[in-house]
């Protein structure tokens, strides 16, 4: 799938898929950092192909964000930028509230693992599929 | 049991003083009931007193917030308050900010109740209706006697520490605050009901007020600008020296319509800033810089535009109502339209 | 479809020599569930353990909640695809054991989810203080997958749900109750001046403990479909859901799907309840767009005159349902949300991640931010080790004591969004 582009704080994303595919990993990111560098490609063009609240883990629960984007750039994708501007602000309203905890290895390996699979399964729904 | 202390805050018009005239009057303290202070006193009975009265000019307030605050501070902490009451201000927009301003700052500095009371569309209601109480009022100040015993019920409630009812109960502005609550029916159940009575064409009532889309679309881009006579509005509070319209510098209520014929920039001799919300040294320098005459002219001449319309329109941004904004709007467009301008710089700040 | 749903009273619970049902007791041999549960291998350990309401007992960390059902007669068995061959289901005659629920408990990542207390401030909370319930605390073998520890906890729930069900095949119900939907042109001349309305079921979709099932076929993969809805009645819709345990939809909210049950109150009298489209929340942006205008088109299809729109979870999952309920709107009908808030700690931020002005009717299931105080109870089934991971808990939550100081996510369906509670929130 050379058509897209993996944006991630998430090193079992960088590990697992980094031979395959194209990984953006920054692994002194934020949750929220990530989500404005995925704002900041949208505005320079790409395409959100993922939503970035996915999984019910809430932003100040889990550190781990993978997010794809497509590899091309096009005309401003409205409804994209959209979406990231929410998932934003919503991220900033519940880290607002209460900071992400300290987690032990083993959660935080567990929450890598949740967005790892979550997005691994928005992948393979992709393969093949037209993404405009 | 000693009566609560309560300090009553009030502008130049209710202290007064006087009107737009004395609206830069810096704050002052006067012990007791001043003006409305009376209706208050009676309203808040045997279990508080009006103790002091600080006065304070809406324009003095607008453009020294910070001072003022620390200044109305010192004054207020003289009384040693244990409420503090601000308004009402019924439609007055600096004067709802100011209200907003210093009650929610006396709240956090002394951590005593504080209460005000404004109209809807006063701009304060949307900046502070989140962090504090603000009752609900009509128009103007002859609904005095509707509001002035709302507000000292209210507060004496919070000084007590008893239960806040819901807006409709005690009659503030909603503060777009959720709180949970066990309804009588399950939520399915709810829905189904509003279900139905939606395919009736029945009045229905969400439980959660999506925010508000108010989006105007726009035209489609200007074929070719070069052939379009163009107009500068602003919202960044360009005006003649002196202010002769007397646009205000905040919760501005009118607008101005002013000649720039034959000139190529603005010259800070013959115009000034009345905006409130930015600090304005550099561009009373260099009016210019919220209104691009040299720039624009500049544009004229070298054909980038087709033309320049001769006036720009000009009121302040900072702290006016949607409403009155809407209005300005839909005003001077028409003038627009009848002058032949196909399209409109918009400069905020 | 026709359904008789026949509904056995539970009133308590006990250990006995054979697991059965007797004037509303329901007697369980608890060996014969660990040793049906001990057929997986990849299962260590099981304990059985009683919960009943009003007692000082707090549950966690709960995985899934299943309500013990048979299928007396008619097509197919409990949970088909799953546990069961795949044979559809949805007719004929199903005893319920009500009142009592089989609960599975275990830790399978290190975030745990769900807390039950059958007493005190926070029981009112979740619907299962006041159930008698059979709790499965499962231990898996050393260093199992996390994959294959969900399916294995998933399948254990299913399997034990239905062995105890078992128990009220030949039972005299209290109550029998009758759902019928007939097929589109039938129902539809039978009360031909009635509205027409569908009910939009938003299924969970995204992977690893966010997972739903219909007929054993994962959510995920599915485009939109339609169910007869005493379909769910029998299992076809199943949960591996285990995330943010406030609106996590668990078996049992699938089995007694409040939007649908009370739909059929109202049948026939002002509105004709067609049926359920089911749809996902998938996290690939293109599967909302096709999953959205695929709903759209048995809206109009369907001829549909309103529909209710139920989600699960929150972020994505809004998305979804504002994309649904603006293509329903296009479609023809009048539509009404039920969805839970988060509007942060203070109640003043935007509840949902995303908004469309077609969303102009929507039912809350309150604020799930909303922090309560769970006083120790004297007995834990399960572990509290894990309170500080869970969803909703915080360090410094879990105190020395026992007692905990947590968000309201934290409790099983505190704020399921498909209308099950009547927590709701209102704007102050």
């Amino acid at each position: 799938m050379t058509n897209i582009v993996l944006v991630t704080n998430n090193s079992v994303v960088q590990e697992k898929f980094g031979e395959k595919l194209d990984v953006n990993h920054l692994p002194q990111a934020t949750y929220l950092e990530t989500l404005e560098v995925v704002r900041d490609k949208i505005h320079a063009g790409h395409k959100l192909l993922t939503h970035p609240l996915s999984g019910s883990v809430k932003p100040n629960d889990t550190p781990y964000k993978t997010i794809v984007i497509s590899k091309a750039k096009g005309t401003l994708d409205y409804d994209g930028l959209g979406i990231i501007e929410e998932s934003m602000a919503s991220a900033q309203k519940f880290i607002a509230g209460r900071k992400t905890p300290q987690w032990t290895d083993k959660v935080k390996a567990d929450f890598r693992l949740i967005d790892f699979t979550i997005i691994s399964t928005a992948i393979n729904s992709m393969d093949g599929k037209f993404i405009g | 049991m000693s009566k609560l202390r309560v300090v009553h805050y009030i502008n130049n018009f209710f202290a007064g003083v006087g009107g737009e005239e004395k609206a830069d009057i810096p704050p002052q303290a006067r012990d007791g009931v001043v003006g409305p202070g009376l209706a208050l006193s009676k309203a808040l009975g045997e279990e508080a007193e009006i103790v002091g009265t600080i006065i304070c000019g809406d324009s003095y307030f607008g453009e020294n917030t910070k001072s003022a605050k620390e200044e109305m501070l010192k004054l207020i902490e003289m009384y040693n308050p244990d409420i503090f009451v601000a308004g009402p201000a019924f439609n007055a927009g600096r004067y709802g900010f100011a209200c907003g301003e210093m009650a929610t700052f006396i709240e956090e500095e002394l951590q005593i109740p504080v209460v005000s009371a404004m109209y809807k569309e006063n701009p304060g209601v949307d900046m502070f209706k989140r962090d504090m109480h603000i009752i609900e009022t009509e128009i103007s100040a002859a609904d005095m006697r509707n509001a002035v015993p709302k507000m000292a019920k209210l507060v004496l409630k919070l000084a007590k520490g008893e239960e806040v009812g819901s807006p409709a109960e005690e009659g503030y502005h909603e503060r777009g605050i959720r709180v949970n609550y066990f309804h009588e029916k399950r939520g399915s159940e709810r829905g189904v009901g509003l279900l139905v009575k939606k395919m009736n064409g029945e009045e229905c009532v969400t439980e959660y007020p999506m925010p508000v889309f108010d989006r105007v679309d726009p035209l489609p881009a200007v074929a070719d600008i070069t052939k379009v006579k163009v107009a500068i509005v602003t919202s960044g509070g360009i005006v003649p020296q002196g202010n002769p319209d007397r646009i205000e510098s905040s919760s501005a209520t009118k607008y101005g319509i002013y000649d720039i014929s034959g000139m190529n920039d603005l010259s800070a001799d013959d115009f000034m800033t009345v905006h409130g919300g930015y600090d304005r040294a550099f561009v009373t320098e260099n009016p210019n810089l919220v209104v691009p005459l040299d720039v624009m002219r500049e544009m004229e001449q070298e054909g980038v535009i087709g033309e320049l319309a001769n006036y720009f329109v000009t009121t302040t941004g900072t702290g006016t109502s949607v409403g009155n904004a809407k209005g300005f709007g839909e005003h001077f467009a028409r003038k627009l339209v009848e002058d032949g301008v196909g399209a409109v710089i918009l400069t905020s700040t | 479809m026709r359904l008789e749903l026949g509904k056995i009273k539970i009133t308590d619970v006990q250990p006995g020599e054979v697991t059965k049902v007797e004037n509303g007791t329901l007697f369980v041999n608890k060996q014969e569930l660990i040793d049906l549960a001990m057929k997986d291998d990849r299962i260590k350990g099981v304990k059985v353990e009683f919960a009943r309401p009003g007692e000082s007992v707090r549950i966690a960390p709960v995985k899934d909640v299943i309500e013990p059902r048979v299928k007396v007669s008619g097509t197919g068995a409990m949970f088909p695809g799953m546990i069961n061959k795949v044979k559809t289901v949805g007719s004929g005659r199903t005893h319920a054991l009500v009142g009592a629920n089989v609960i599975t408990c275990g830790k399978i990542v290190g975030f745990q989810e769900g807390i039950i207390d059958m007493s005190g401030p926070t029981a009112k909370y979740t619907p299962f203080s006041e159930t008698f319930n059979v709790c499965i605390v499962i231990e898996p073998v050393d260093n199992l997958e996390t994959h294959d520890y969900e399916q294995a906890a998933r399948l254990a729930g299913l399997k034990i749900g239905a062995l105890v069900g078992e128990a009220g095949r030949n039972v005299e119900p209290d109550e029998v109750v009758v759902y019928e939907t007939k097929p589109i042109a039938e129902q539809t001349a039978q009360y031909p001046n009635l509205p027409k309305v569908g009910y939009i079921h938003m299924l969970q979709s995204q992977g690893l403990l966010h997972d739903t099932f219909y007929y054993g076929v994962d959510a995920k993969q599915m485009v939109p479909t339609f169910m007869y809805p005493t379909e769910i009645m029998d299992g076809a819709i199943t949960s591996g859901n285990c995330v943010a345990p406030c609106d996590k939809v668990t078996t049992f909210h699938h089995l007694n799907n409040p939007v649908i049950e009370d739909l059929y109150k109202r049948h026939g009298k002002d509105l004709n309840f067609i049926g359920v489209i089911l749809t996902n929340e998938n996290v690939f942006l293109a599967d909302k767009e096709r999953s959205s205008d695929m709903v759209g088109k048995f809206v109009e299809f369907l001829g549909l005159d309103g529909v209710i729109i139920t989600e699960e979870g929150y972020g994505n999952p809004d998305t979804d349902l504002m994309m649904n309920c603006k293509k329903s709107t296009e479609a023809g009908a009048k539509v009404v949300l039920i969805t839970d808030e988060f509007p942060g700690r203070d109640g003043k931020s935007q509840s949902l991640a995303d908004a469309v002005p077609e969303a102009d009717t929507l039912v809350s299931c309150g604020n799930g931010n909303v922090i309560v105080e769970f006083p120790p109870m004297d007995k834990v089934i399960g572990t509290l080790d894990y309170v500080e991971t869970m969803i909703g808990g915080y360090e410094g939550s879990l105190r020395k004591d026992g007692s905990i100081e947590a968000e309201i996510q934290i409790i099983i369906a505190s704020t399921i969004a498909n209308g099950y509670n009547t927590l709701s929130a209102k704007m102050y």
